[in-house]
C-alpha cells in the first residue's frame, strides 16, 4: 500500500503520460515543481489548461491554431496550387526555414505504422483527401520523413492523391549539401546510387 | 541461468523499434544464430546519433551487443549493403512479415533456416517479384520451421494423387473427400473447410505456387492458419492494408 497522499500520487500517474517518462522520472519530476518550483508548476498547469480549451486543429493544414483556420492558410501571398504533406509541426517549421517554399501545407501529425497499429483511420487521411481535392490544389509534394514509416505513408498517399488526378512529388535524397563520399554513411550513398538521376 | 556473453558481428535485421527513454531504442532483431532478441540501443534517438540511419527495418545488418537479461545491450551495428530499400506495396509486405515474426516466434530460440527464409523473402521484396508467391514461400517456411507442422499429406499412406480433392482439417491434415465418407459436391463446402486439389497440395509440397488455383487455395489455407496459430491476435499491418485499399 502506498504511504503517499492520493493528490501526489494522481500528479506522479499524470505525468508519466509523457513520452519516454517512467515512474522513477514521473517521480522525480513531482518532487520538483512541489518542493522547488510551485510558481514554475502554476505557471505549467494554467499553460497546459489553457492550450486545452483554445488549441485545435486548422481545418485547412491541420497544424495547432487558436482560430478556425491558421495564420498560413489565411494569407493570400502563399500559393495555393502547391500542398506540402509533411508528418508534424516541426517539420512544417524546418521547410519555413529554407525560405524556399511559398505554397501551403498540411500536417498529418503522426505517420502511417502498420506495426503500431496506426492506420489511415488514426491519421484521418480522408481529411487530407477533401483538402487535397478542394480544386485549387495542383501539385502535392510529399514531404515524409526517409523512415520506412515515412516511405509507406509517401507510397499510400502519392498512390491515393494520383488516383485523383493530382500531380503528386516526393523531397529528393541523396548525398548532403556540402557533403563528401568519403565521410558519408554507406546506406546514403547506396540509395543515391538507386536514384541516380541523368544531367 | 542465462549468461552474460557478448555477440560479435551476428548477421541480423531489425523487426521493429520502439522509443525507449529519452533518447534511447529497443529494437527487435532476428539473428541468424541467436533467433529474435531485444536489444536496447542507447542514445540511438540523438539527432546525431550515427545509428539512426541504420537501425532501420529490411536492412541487412551485421550488430554486436552484450549481457545476460531479457533486453541486451546493442554495441555496434552496421550495414551489410548489396540491396535497395522497400519501397510502396513491397513495403507494406515487408511489415506483414515482420509482424508474422514478432508474433509467431520466441526470444532467443534460434532458426537459422528461417533466417534464410526471411532473408530470401525480403531480398525478392526488394527485387519486385511476385508478392504475393513471396508471401505464400515464407509463410510455408515458417509454419515448418517453428514445428507448426503443415502437412501436406494425405492419408495412411501419405500418397496425394494430382486429380484427388482434399479438405484441410487443421492440427490434423489434409484428408480426401472420399476417405472421409463425405460425398464432395462443388460450392457446398462451408466457411470453416479448407477444399483443396491434390495438384495444390504437391505444388505446396515443392514450393511451386505458379499455378492460379495453388495460389487462391494456399493463400486461404496459410491464412487459416495462420489465424489458428495468432490465438485470436489480430494482425495489425492486414487491417492497416485492408482499411488503406478501402479509401
Amino acid at each position: 500500500m502506498s504511504a503517499s497522499p492520493s493528490s501526489l500520487d494522481e500528479l506522479i500517474d499524470a505525468l508519466r503520460c509523457l513520452p519516454g517518462v517512467g515512474p522513477k522520472s514521473a517521480q522525480r519530476m513531482a518532487y520538483h515543481l512541489l518542493q522547488r518550483d510551485q510558481r514554475g508548476a502554476a505557471r505549467l498547469a494554467r499553460a497546459m489548461s489553457s492550450a486545452l480549451e483554445v488549441l485545435r486543429h486548422c481545418e485547412r493544414c491541420n497544424t495547432f491554431t487558436e482560430d478556425t483556420v491558421c495564420q498560413r492558410c489565411a494569407n493570400p501571398r502563399r500559393d495555393p496550387s502547391q500542398l506540402c504533406v509533411v508528418e508534424m509541426p516541426a517539420d512544417l517549421a524546418m521547410i519555413e526555414q529554407t525560405q524556399s517554399y511559398n505554397g501551403l501545407y498540411y500536417v498529418l501529425m503522426g505517420r502511417l505504422s502498420p506495426l503500431d497499429g496506426v492506420g489511415p483511420r488514426e491519421l484521418k487521411l480522408d481529411k487530407l483527401l477533401a483538402r487535397a481535392g478542394d480544386g485549387s490544389v495542383r501539385e502535392v509534394i510529399l514531404a515524409t520523413n526517409f523512415t520506412n514509416e515515412g516511405e509507406a505513408t509517401a507510397h499510400t498517399l502519392a498512390s491515393l492523391l494520383g488516383a485523383r488526378g493530382l500531380t503528386v512529388s516526393r523531397l529528393s535524397r541523396g548525398v548532403p549539401v556540402g557533403g563528401e563520399l568519403e565521410h558519408t554513411d554507406i546506406g546514403t550513398i547506396a540509395q543515391a546510387l538507386v536514384e541516380r538521376r541523368s544531367v | 541461468m542465462a549468461l552474460k556473453q557478448r555477440i560479435e558481428q551476428q548477421p541480423a535485421w531489425v523487426l521493429h523499434t520502439l522509443p525507449w527513454r529519452e533518447t534511447s531504442l529497443i529494437v527487435e532483431v532476428f539473428s541468424l544464430e541467436h533467433g529474435r532478441a531485444a536489444l536496447a540501443a542507447k542514445g540511438a534517438r540523438r539527432p546525431m546519433s550515427a545509428l539512426r540511419g541504420v537501425l532501420m527495418a529490411f536492412q541487412p545488418l551485421l550488430m554486436d551487443w552484450s549481457g545476460g537479461g531479457e533486453v541486451k545491450t546493442l554495441i555496434r551495428a552496421e550495414w551489410r549493403g548489396g540491396q535497395p530499400l522497400l519501397t510502396g506495396r513491397a513495403l507494406m509486405c515487408g511489415y506483414y512479415l515482420n509482424e508474422l515474426m514478432l508474433r509467431l516466434t520466441a526470444r532467443e530460440d534460434p532458426h537459422p533456416q528461417l533466417f534464410a527464409a526471411y532473408e530470401a523473402a525480403v531480398s525478392a521484396l526488394a527485387r519486385n517479384e511476385h508478392f504475393e508467391l513471396v508471401l505464400r514461400r515464407f509463410e510455408v517456411a515458417l509454419l515448418h520451421e517453428l514445428g507448426y507442422g503443415l502437412a501436406l499429406d494425405a492419408g495412411e499412406d501419405g500418397a496425394v494423387r494430382p486429380d484427388g480433392r482434399y479438405r484441410y482439417i487443421i492440427e490434423r491434415g489434409p484428408v480426401a473427400m472420399d476417405a472421409d465418407g463425405l460425398e464432395w459436391v462443388d460450392g457446398a463446402c462451408g466457411e470453416d473447410d479448407l477444399p483443396l486439389s491434390g495438384q495444390t497440395l504437391l505444388d505446396m509440397a515443392a514450393d511451386d505456387f505458379s499455378r492460379a488455383e495453388t495460389q487462391i487455395q494456399s493463400k486461404r489455407l496459410l491464412r487459416a492458419l495462420i489465424n489458428h496459430y495468432l490465438g485470436g491476435q489480430v494482425l495489425q499491418s492486414r487491417r492497416v492494408l485492408k482499411e488503406l485499399q478501402e479509401l
